[in-house]
């Protein structure tokens, strides 16, 4: 009964997609959160950039179409170049004619742990140390800073070819590999990206206290008690109170920036800084 | 100085493009320190929007939209910053201060965006059903067109049409107001690295941070490029030794299961 060749609910064939329909696959992924909402999230667009290479392995099976698009409009919210991999990763296994209630379950499965891993590459590491490197020639007052930004998050958008290869060539049997030496690599890009942010405190929090404001009899400046005990201190300190706001207090963004602007303008007016 | 019309023609043509990208966070145009770049090419001052892009750049830096909640709109914090420095005169950490409510106001446009937008996905599910897949792209690609040209008008009111209207209320503010503005400025950032270390910020990278906080203290630097490299060699010596130590204490286990079952035999 069952053949060994998988067929579409037409009894045709499945077609296999060429290395040129998977690159096309990632530079369509790029569509993943238009029209984003708070209902399915990424849902549509997820849909919409896997349709041209779904019809290219089912033909013209309207009953499967219509089984993928809604199978595949359900609830779905990751990182968007992870969401490639796994777009790869859903195309194998269409390919090989996999149960759709499994690979439903799979793609269920990977994209929330996916997200953390792919945030904390793109997000938290990538993203500081580009707009570190692209600011500071910015202040420079060179054309460079934008333009290397620029040229740095084409290269990021172009990986979604890469990652689209490497799902549709993992299949399902890989997946423990892969997640192994991700462990390792999450920790390093950590490291990485947090030795930067260190970096970026002195050169991007600036503010000292006014040359006017000196302490009472010794007549030396506040500003100069602080730099006497560690130049930028101030500002280190002033990222670390923010951050124990938010961590252990869950203040409100909203409510810290215009709080940051409130005491801008009260140390203006007492004229301390 | 006052943007011509056809400026704020071309900023409403910004505004689309960046704020699609901003949908789908390919190209990363919708961060502040390109939209700060295209807007200072547009009104002719690129020197202007490459300092304005960097402050609100770093100011913005944690506020990304990561485990669904909206920060304050980056694209419009870039834009306005440059724009309210370029009519008004004022610094680029003043005008950060100062484009804070626009940011706001494009947050919430955005907020009701994604509420809204959740009829999206239910007029899609007819097309699913049908194998319509026509349909469903041809629906799906107009709102999300929709949703720009929104924006892009809500970016050309607040650069063209209200300039007068900004110009005018600035220039009402006594000089501690828009120093404090400078202030609040030169402290921003801090709430963006904040943000930033509520996540990145763990047990065992707490020493990375101030290694890379002194190396920017004590050494004369161009940029953080030096710290980026440092920062890398020391994460690769770290992964190699992780991946080893690992290794062994596995290794060890088996060659002591195996010695086992030698002995057994």
């Amino acid at each position: 009964m069952e053949s060994s060749e998988p067929l579409n609910k037409n009894g045709e064939p499945l077609k296999k997609l060429s290395k040129s329909d998977v690159t096309k696959l990632g530079l369509l992924s790029m569509l993943l959160q238009i029209s984003y909402s708070y209902e399915r999230m990424q849902a549509p667009g997820w849909t919409l950039s896997m349709i041209p290479a779904f019809k290219k392995i089912y033909g013209d099976s309207h009953e499967d179409l219509a089984e993928f698009l809604t199978y595949n409009m359900e609830f779905i919210n990751t990182e968007p170049h992870m969401a490639t991999l796994l777009q790869g990763l859903v195309l194998s296994m269409e390919e090989n004619g996999q149960d759709r209630a499994l690979i439903d379950g799979i793609k269920n499965g990977l994209f929330g742990p996916f997200a953390g891993i792919g945030d904390s590459i793109f997000w938290f590491t990538v993203l500081p140390i580009t707009a570190g490197i692209a600011c500071s020639f910015s202040e420079q007052g060179s054309i460079l800073g934008p333009l290397v930004y620029i040229g740095v998050y084409v290269l990021v958008c172009l990986s979604r070819i890469l990652f689209a290869r490497l799902g549709y060539s993992i299949g399902t049997s890989a997946l423990g590999t892969i997640s192994e030496s991700t462990k390792y690599l999450t920790k390093a890009a950590g490291i990485l990206g947090t030795m930067v942010v260190g970096a970026l405190i002195p050169r991007y929090v600036t503010f000292a206290f006014a040359d006017s404001l000196v302490l009472g009899a010794s007549g030396s400046t506040v500003q100069s008690v602080f730099d006497n005990l560690l130049p930028n201190v101030l500002p280190l300190a002033c990222v670390f109170l923010i951050y124990w706001l938010f961590k252990k207090k869950h203040c409100n963004v909203i409510l810290v920036i215009l709080g940051v602007i409130a005491i801008g303008l009260a140390m203006s007016f007492l004229g301390w800084m | 100085m006052e943007l011509t019309l056809s400026q704020g023609l071309l900023m409403a043509l910004v505004g689309f493009v960046c704020s699609f990208d901003q949908q789908t966070e390919a190209l990363y145009w919708f961060r502040p320190i390109v939209a700060a770049f295209f807007t200072g090419i547009v009104l002719g001052d690129v020197q202007l929007g490459i300092a304005c892009g960097a402050v609100s750049e770093l100011a913005y830096l944690g506020l990304t939209m990561v485990g669904g909640n909206v920060p304050p709109d980056p694209l419009f914090a870039g834009v306005m910053t440059v724009v309210i420095a370029y009519t008004t005169g004022q610094s680029a950490e003043a005008a950060l201060g100062l484009s804070y409510p626009f940011a706001l106001l494009a947050q919430a446009v955005g907020i009701l965006f994604y509420t809204v937008y959740s009829f999206v996905p239910e007029r899609l599910d007819g097309y699913a059903k049908a194998a319509d897949e026509r349909g469903f792209a041809r629906f799906l690609i107009s709102t999300a067109i929709v949703k720009s040209l929104v924006f892009a008008l809500l970016l050309f009111l607040c650069t063209y049409a209200l300039q007068g209207p900004i110009q005018s209320f600035v220039s009402a503010f006594p000089t501690w107001v828009i120093h404090g503005f400078e202030v609040a400025g030169g402290v921003l950032p801090a709430v963006g690295l904040g943000m930033l270390l509520i996540t990145m910020l763990k047990k065992e990278t707490y020493p990375y941070l101030f290694l890379g906080f002194l190396m920017a203290t004590f050494l004369v630097m161009p940029n953080v490029l030096p710290v980026a490299i440092a920062g890398a060699a020391i994460a690769a010596i770290n992964y190699a030794y992780e991946k080893r130590m690992d290794g062994a204490s596995k290794s060890a286990s088996m060659s002591a299961a195996e010695g086992d079952e030698s002995n057994g035999i």
